[in-house]
């Protein structure tokens, strides 16, 4: 067990700041934005840190009290490649915030935007299952607030809904931790990992379907999604690009370290114990989430509403890329999840910046954008072209893999097969009839839009990731690899790393 | 922890506050109403967290010279680490409320109603 505790400072240092925020609120409140930045800048430099240095995998071991008596923070590969995510993604959001947060409280704005990366941090680091809970309270709580921020009263109805939906989700996913507390009497997850055996079947089948309905809120998996379209919709866009870009990965980050490390039976393809496989179970929602989010998708006249769709079908994708259940899945999942938050979180970003120029929402709107900004469309087109597979696109490589791992599983996987490939047809279809009128149609007016530096880094940014993963998927596909077996093989990766001595059983 | 089941008056209360907490959610269209369902689906979770540390023979889980925590061989201490978690799950309730609440009135204050219907219907 390698111990590195300076690494508290992931959870500690945006918590403070964030908190610390106020103050720097009365000097001015330019200053506030540029904390953020400063602080997820910190974030993302020491992650890359642990990464590049090869630190990983260590534990955060809290007032000398080892693992299964007292709380730790691990952070192996499948974390370690997350919260570099988190942390980029967010570093490039508060960038744009700097030009597109203008109005309104500005500085609690920025305050509940570092408390909700803040604790998506502690979300993919924590090692207990109950402070699980406690961070996604805290993420819960600062989104809830940041969809609802906005001059538009319909954030005020999105909002609403994602609360209740994910509140009620975070009850049930409590009650199923403490139903496995009654039965082992221990919050670690090492611990409950190595002894799930032990539980009764009826009981820990029960526990796990109320921990996978919790979770699917956040991970928009598909009975438990209804709130996605609305709170993206609604919210402003730099908040829609920070829910789809980071809330969705701790979602998920905790939804299959609950299956696979928690509940996982180690085997050529994971299953979980208990009286059903939850890991099909996962497979199915999955598959329906999908199928329903790429046709919803298809059928909408507004952007905005367009992409919330195609990000919970993106989504569905990624729960379908884990559940496979084998090493290739995971990594087709893990993949995945970052080519979706990246691209996802640029599109947004790239509206942003189209309707803060007074071009409206709707597909129609958007004709002739390469007239007036040839650097939006070509960046759009970019996003859309990665979201969609195309070869030298981050995304092409991740749906690869998906359709690999499903092959190598055979049996009721092979009709996965055929929802990666649909999903790809339907989004070609529906992203590049808009990046087909932004290069074809004649616009009335053909006034330039002029982006200026602030929103126009991130855009950048974003791209040159997107099209660098395409060309050297190493940068992405080694660590992931490595989070694929952290995942896979749950006693070697994930429990003995944290609780050396602990036997399996 | 082992026992708990022992306490099935409580047990089954807090199964009945969650089901009727989900029923007001589910069936109300005033959004005051949805959040006081909230608040008992909330109340119904803190109680089964407060019953599955607690049996009715239990003493508290302080060692004195005259508190015997083992009898017998079975730990008769109620589990403090439940009643320690339940003061953290009510602190989280109380801030997701007064959210609720918040966003309540803004809504109130924006569309002039609380019924979620008619605010569907102005959205249109």
């Amino acid at each position: 067990m390698k111990t590195y505790n300076i690494a508290a400072l992931l959870v500690g240092v945006p918590l403070l700041m964030a908190f610390s925020i106020p103050l720097f609120g009365f000097i001015s409140k330019q200053l506030a934005k540029w904390i953020t930045v400063l602080t997820l800048g910190f974030e993302f430099f020491f992650a890359l840190y642990i990464f590049l240095w090869h630190i990983y995998p260590f534990n955060v071991i809290m007032g000398n009290w080892v693992p299964p008596f007292g709380e730790n923070l691990y952070i192996g590969p499948f974390a370690t490649v997350l919260i570099i995510l988190v942390s980029f993604v967010g570093l490039m959001i508060s960038i744009y915030n700097l030009w597109s947060a203008n109005h309104g409280d500005v500085v609690h704005f920025a305050l509940l935007f570092l408390m909700f990366v803040g604790g998506s941090i502690g979300l993919i680091s924590t090692g207990d299952i109950f402070n699980i809970f406690i961070f996604m309270e805290i993420t819960g709580i600062s989104s809830y607030a940041l969809a609802a921020y906005g001059p538009e009263r319909r954030a005020l109805g999105g909002a609403f809904k994602y609360l209740v939906v994910s509140s009620i989700g975070s009850t049930l996913y409590l009650f199923g931790v403490l139903l496995i507390y009654t039965q082992l009497g221990t919050l670690n997850i090492a611990e409950i990992a190595a002894r799930i055996s032990q539980t009764t079947s009826g009981l820990l089948t029960f526990a796990g379907i109320l921990l996978v309905a919790g979770l699917a809120v956040e991970a928009e998996l598909f009975p438990f999604n209804g709130w996605v379209p609305d709170t993206y919709t609604g919210a402003v866009n730099p908040v829609s690009a920070t829910l789809s870009g980071i809330g969705s990965v701790g979602g998920v980050y905790v939804l299959f370290r609950i299956l696979m490390t928690v509940f996982g039976k180690d085997g050529n393809f994971v299953s979980t114990y208990g009286n059903i496989d939850l890991m099909s179970l996962v497979a199915i929602l999955g598959s329906a989430t999908v199928v329903i989010g790429e046709l919803s998708a298809l059928a909408q006249k507004n952007v905005k509403k367009m992409l919330a769709y195609s990000s919970m079908a993106q989504m569905g994708l990624v729960a379908i890329g884990f559940s496979i259940g084998s090493k290739m899945g995971s990594y087709a999942g893990v993949f995945q999840l970052v080519n979706h938050s990246v691209a996802k979180a640029m599109m947004f970003l790239i509206l942003g910046v189209i309707v803060s120029f007074g071009i409206g929402e709707r597909i129609d709107d958007m004709k002739g954008l390469w007239y007036k900004s040839p650097f939006l469309t070509i960046t759009f087109t970019i996003g859309s072209l990665s979201l969609l597979g195309l070869p030298l696109f981050g995304g092409f490589w991740s749906k690869f893999a998906l359709v690999d791992a499903s092959i190598q599983r055979g049996g009721w996987y092979d009709f996965v097969i055929a929802i990666v490939l649909f999903a790809s047809v339907v989004e070609a279809f529906y992203y590049l009839r808009i990046v087909g009128y932004m290069f074809t149609s004649k616009p009335i007016s053909t006034d330039k839009i002029k982006v200026s530096v602030s929103p126009a880094v991130p855009i950048v940014a974003f791209s040159i990731l997107i099209i660098a993963i395409g060309v050297f998927p190493q940068i992405v596909g080694g660590i992931s690899w490595n989070a694929a077996h952290e995942l896979t093989d749950k006693m070697g990766g994930y429990v003995l790393n944290v609780i050396p001595t602990i036997v399996g059983h | 922890m082992v026992d708990f089941l022992q306490n099935w008056v409580y047990l089954t209360g807090s199964m009945a506050l969650i089901g009727i907490g989900l029923y007001i959610v589910l069936t109300n269209t005033n959004i005051f109403r949805i959040i006081v369902g909230l608040n008992i689906i909330d109340s119904g979770t803190n109680l089964f967290i407060v019953t599955i540390a607690w049996h009715p023979k239990s003493v508290m889980p302080i060692y004195t010279a005259t508190n015997n925590l083992v009898v017998n061989g079975h730990v008769i201490a109620a589990d403090p680490l439940p009643q320690s978690l339940v003061l953290t799950a009510i602190v989280i309730g109380l801030g997701t409320t007064a959210l609720a609440l918040a966003i309540a009135v803004k809504i109130y204050q924006k569309y002039g109603t609380l019924d979620v219907r008619k605010i569907k219907e102005e959205d249109r």
